[in-house]
Parts: structure tokens; sequence; C-alpha cells
């Protein structure tokens, strides 16, 4: 009888029941498109860093991440590229000859990343041939072509055919140069990366990278980083491991041992998510309360009367409880739709914010955000809400059993 | 039996004092049909509250069967007034929210009577007092002498030592209060439930069997008619 009577006591004030259910279902929407946003945002950020450079497990010399010395190449590159392609978690990998020195054109120099790279093998781990708005990936018989970014060639004052000097030291510590043709332009939507790192055949810079007095080392055998994409992420750490026992010579490093503030962004996610629950929910709690106790104080008298004909403060209190526990009851599920129907539409379709494309290239973020949202989040926000509408209820409800009946009836 | 010993009541004791009872004095047996009667402000309704364990007197004693309720807690007069005392009230005094049926029923329901025992009771009470077809009726679809014999059967319901009813009559036209009386004295005679009214209604005086005269916090008179 409790039950049907707080059932009945909602709709007593059809109104003001549905404001609650409304803001209860408007805070988990909000909630769940915050978290979604968030996580979208915070994976497109962690996707655009794998896909354009880091992919998932990185192998280099020991000592070359220390102080990037190009005399630390990877040591026995061809055993290495025979195990990986023997690998069946490896999707893809390729290497790179990497290389910090100078670009310079007529009109600006400027310190950048040389990235020596296998144009095949790059298109199958990293995204970089996708990002080209001008001209071709490496698609020429030219000697030494070379991919800038849009951003890069703004201040060099390059453009397509434009002819940009590399210069940096070999693996002897002489300082080299070499004449490099300008074949695309490419933007890859993270600002900082545009502008530190330009593109280069590996054969290329190898060939000005080992002196020509050595002949023991050949071209193909010179290689800073291989970069591995995987089939299944969920095996990264199981697949580093792997390798780094097997493979001591090296440093195997997954992209959360590389980029810290990936793995950062990712632990954070939960939290944010978090945060907004809290922060909805603290509001919804005193909108809870105020309606409450409303209804409370509205119905002194027959609360006084249940009391007199012999209902006991337990049950007043639980029903209190119930009622309040009905509105979220039905505001919750409503919420949970609506906010699950956002996440699929902005899932798929994307939240275009292109409008802002400048700011978030900055922080290497994508014009175009797809929301995501944890699984964890869908029983996250429900249970929260259900403690929220407890911690709600409970003035209103102790209210209600302080009344005394004699003067909540004022007399029988 | 319900008995009062030097019953007193002080509101404000430590303000302006009003005494609204004066050491009173009263048995009341089973199966009687009693009103208290007396001007405005004499304590007739501070007398039916403390007996129906709805306040606490100053000084003095109230023994409902071998229970001195004035050293009961809250919750167990609650308790008390469930399982021993009836009440009518005379306004707000039916669940809104639920049928005719629901609120005869619930107090046996707090009870833990069985659902037999509560279907049985409900429909032998609502035909007693006429209302067997109005069983599925809200109190917002019924008249006000409709809903008060609701409440009166509600109060029967769990079979209460008596039944404290507060000018039950106060609302209701000639014809509904001539009808709300015979329901009480047939009930009254059929189950042998004790009615204490406090009431300014000469209709109901004049059914009453005893009628107890309250002024300035005392009895005046206790007349019981032949």
């Amino acid at each position: 009888m409790i039950p049907l009577m707080a059932w009945r006591n909602t709709w007593r004030n059809p109104t003001r029941s549905w404001v609650v259910i409304i803001a209860i279902a408007m805070g988990i929407w909000a909630a769940m498109f915050m978290t979604g946003f968030a996580t979208g945002m915070s994976r497109s950020y962690i996707e655009n860093a794998i896909q354009n450079l880091l992919s998932h497990v990185q192998l280099h010399h020991p000592e070359y991440l220390k102080n990037k010395s190009v005399a630390y190449y990877i040591p026995n590159l061809e055993q290495v590229q025979n195990d990986l392609q023997n690998d069946e978690n490896v999707k893809a990998f390729t290497t790179r000859s990497l290389v910090n020195g100078m670009i310079a054109s007529g009109n600006y120099t400027s310190g950048v990343m040389i990235r020596g790279i296998d144009p095949e093998q790059e298109k199958t781990v990293t995204t970089i041939s996708d990002k080209l708005i001008d001209g071709s990936y490496f698609e020429t018989k030219k000697k030494n072509p070379v991919l800038i970014s849009k951003k890069l060639a703004k201040k060099l004052k390059a453009k397509l055919r434009s002819k940009l000097v590399l210069t940096f030291q070999d693996l002897e510590g002489t300082i080299t140069a070499g004449a490099f043709r300008v074949v695309g332009i490419f933007e890859s939507g993270n600002g900082p990366f545009d502008e530190g790192n330009v593109f280069v055949k590996r054969s290329d810079i190898n060939r000005l990278l080992i002196p020509k007095s050595d002949s023991t080392l050949v071209n193909n055998a010179v290689a800073h980083e291989v970069a591995i994409m995987l089939h299944d992420t969920e095996q990264m750490d199981a697949f580093t491991t792997q390798v780094s026992n097997k493979k001591t010579e090296l440093k195997v490093e997954n992209y959360r041992e590389l980029a810290p503030d990936l793995q950062l962004y990712e632990s954070q996610i939960q939290n944010v998510s978090l945060i907004y629950l809290v922060i909805i929910m603290l509001a919804l709690v005193f909108g809870i309360i105020n309606t409450m106790l409303m209804a409370v104080l509205e119905r002194v008298k027959e609360l006084g009367m249940l009391m007199a004909i012999g209902m006991n403060k337990g049950k007043v209190f639980f029903m209190i409880v119930f009622e309040t526990l009905m509105l979220s009851l039905i505001g919750a599920p409503l919420g949970l739709l609506l906010g699950s129907l956002t996440i699929q539409y902005l899932g798929s379709q994307g939240l275009d914010l292109s409008a802002f494309s400048n700011s978030l290239q900055m922080y290497g973020l994508s014009e175009q955000v797809y929301f995501d949202l944890e699984p964890v989040v869908y029983y996250q926000v429900p249970i929260a809400i259900i403690i929220t509408t407890l911690i709600a209820a409970i003035y209103p409800a102790l209210k209600a059993i302080r009344l005394r009946p004699i003067e909540a009836i004022r007399k029988i | 039996m319900i008995t009062t010993k030097g019953i007193t009541k002080i509101y404000n004791p430590n303000k302006i004092a009003v005494h609204a009872l004066n050491g009173v004095d009263v048995t009341i047996a089973a199966g009687e049909f009693t009103a208290i009667v007396g001007p405005s402000g004499s304590g007739k309704t501070t007398l039916l509250n403390i007996i129906g364990g709805l306040d606490r007197p100053t000084d003095g004693e109230v023994k409902i069967g071998p229970t001195n309720i004035a050293e009961l807690n809250d919750n167990q007069l609650i308790d008390f007034r469930k399982e021993n005392i009836g009440f009518v009230f005379q306004a707000y005094n039916l669940i809104p929210v639920l049928t005719a049926k629901e609120n005869v029923e619930f107090v046996m329901l707090l009870q833990g009577r069985s659902k037999t025992e509560r279907d049985e009771r409900v429909h032998e009470l609502l035909q007693a007092v006429g209302l067997e077809e109005k069983i599925n009726k809200r109190p917002a679809e019924l008249s006000g002498g409709q809903q008060q014999r609701v409440a009166v059967a509600r109060a029967l319901a769990p079979k209460p030592k008596f039944i404290l009813a507060d000018e039950p009559t106060a609302n209701l036209d000639s014809k509904s209060t001539a009808n709300l009386l015979d329901l009480m004295l047939e009930l009254n005679q059929k189950e042998n439930v004790t009615f204490i009214f406090s009431t300014h209604d000469q209709r109901v005086i004049d059914r009453a069997r005893r009628v107890i005269t309250l002024v300035d916090g005392k009895i005046a008179s206790d007349v019981t008619k032949a």
C-alpha cells in the first residue's frame, strides 16, 4: 500500500512532478553529453597521436630516446623486421630514420625533426598520406622529395616544387646537408606537430646520414624507430612485455609510455565524468529537496492524520523517500534514453567544431569530435541519480516524521 | 474501560499559562455512546486528544484498559492508537489518493491483517454504511456525508476498543447528520464499540446516551440518560 500511495501522491501535482522528472532527465542527459564530449575529445586526441605518429608500440635503441643522437640506430634491424613480419599480433609496422636538423628556404630557417620514412610501409601505420592537401605522397621520380606542412610552408614561404635545404649531423657527427624539393603539403590537424616535422624518404636521408667512408653499413640497415600497429590494443601491454623480454637490446614502449600525457588523458576521462556527475547531481539535490519539501509542507494535516490513525514514523519516512524515488525512476530512464540517442548520433555523425579549428589544432585536437562513452557511465549515472535522490529525500522525510500529529491536525 | 485521573493540561506553562483542563476524572465503560459538550475553550477537544493519545497531559493519568498511555513514547503511542482507537475527524479525514475500499482497509493493512480478512471486513462495513457501490471511488468523488460514512467504516475496520469523533457532523446537512448518527448508533449496538464525541451539535447531544459537560477545563455535569 505504501508504494501505491507514494506513486499516487507523485501524481497529485503532475506539473510539479514533471518539472522534477524533466530536471532529472536533463541532468542525466547533460552529464552524458559532457562526459561523451570529453571522452570523444580525449579519444580523438589519443587517436590522432597514435595515427599521426606514435602507433601502438615503438622500438628504439635504448640510448636514442635519452639524447636523440643519430648514432643510436636500431641494431640488427633486418632481424627485427623479420620477427615482426612473423608475429601474428602485428597488424603493420614501419621503420623510420629520425634526424634533428634545420630546414631552410631562401627566406626562413627552422628547427625540425626530419622523419625518413618508407612511404608504402608508413601508409599502413599512420595516416600522414591522407593528410596531404596539396601535391602528392612521394609519387615522384624526382630526387630527394620532402613533405612539409602547410604551416611550415607558410613560414618558409615555400610551395610545391620549392627547393629546401636540410642540414643535420651524420652518423660520424659531421654536419651534412642536402637539397630537397617539396612534393607535398600536409595538414595533420595537430599544429605543434605540423610545425616541427617534415617527411622524406628513409633511403634519401640514410644516404646522407651514412658517411661515404663507411662501407660496412648498407642504406637499409639504419633506422632509429620501428613503429608498430597491433590488431588488438587490448594485447598492447602483453605484446610490449613479450618483445621487451625477447629483444633486450631494444627499448620497447607503448604509446602510454612514450607519451605520458596520453595516459593522463585516458585516466582522466573517468574522473572528468565523475566531476560532471557530482556537479549536476548537486544541483539536482537542491531541486528535489525543494520540491519534496513543498509536497510535505502542503500535506502537513494529512501526514498528521496518517500518524494519528497508526501509520508509524518509519512508514511515513519510507513513503516520502519512495515518492522521491518515483521521480528519479521515471526521470532516469528518460535521461538515459535521451543521452544514449544523443551519444549514438554524435558518435556516428560527430560534432563539427571547425569554427574553432585554429585553437583546436594548437592542442592537437580534431575539428570533428565523435562522442563516446565508457560503458561504465551507463550504470554510474543511474546509481548516482538514485543516491542523489535518496540524499535529497532525507530532509523532507525527516521533516515529515518530526511532525506531531496533534500539531499537524490541530485537533482530532 | 477508559479512566482518567486528575488530568490537567497547561499550555505555554513558561509564558502565559493557559489551563485547558483542571483535574478531570472520568470513567467511560465499554459500549458507551458518550458526548463531551461545552462552550468553545472549555477543554473538550483537549480531553479527547489526551484520551486518544494525540496529546499528553501535564499531570494525571489516562488508562485505557490496564495501559497508562501517558507513559508511552511516540512510537508506542502510534502503535497503541493503531490497535485500540478509531478516529473520525471533522475534516481531512480520508486519504485522498486512496479509494473508499483502500481507505477502509488502510489501518488493517498497517496491522498486518490478511487480504481475505481485510476484504471481508471492507465489504461488510461498506455495506453497513450503505456505500458498497462506491467502493472504488476516491474521496473527491464522494459527498461530505459519504466521506464521513467511509471515515466511520475506516475507524471501525480494525475493530478498535473505542472511537473518538471530533464534531463529526459539523460539516454535514441535517439528512446526512441523521443518517450518520443512525449508522453510528447501529454499529455501537451491533459491534459493541464505544463512541466518544466532542460536539456542539444538539442533534448529536440528543442521541447520546451520556453527556459530559465541560466548563473551564472541569466537568460541570455528567448525565447518563435513562
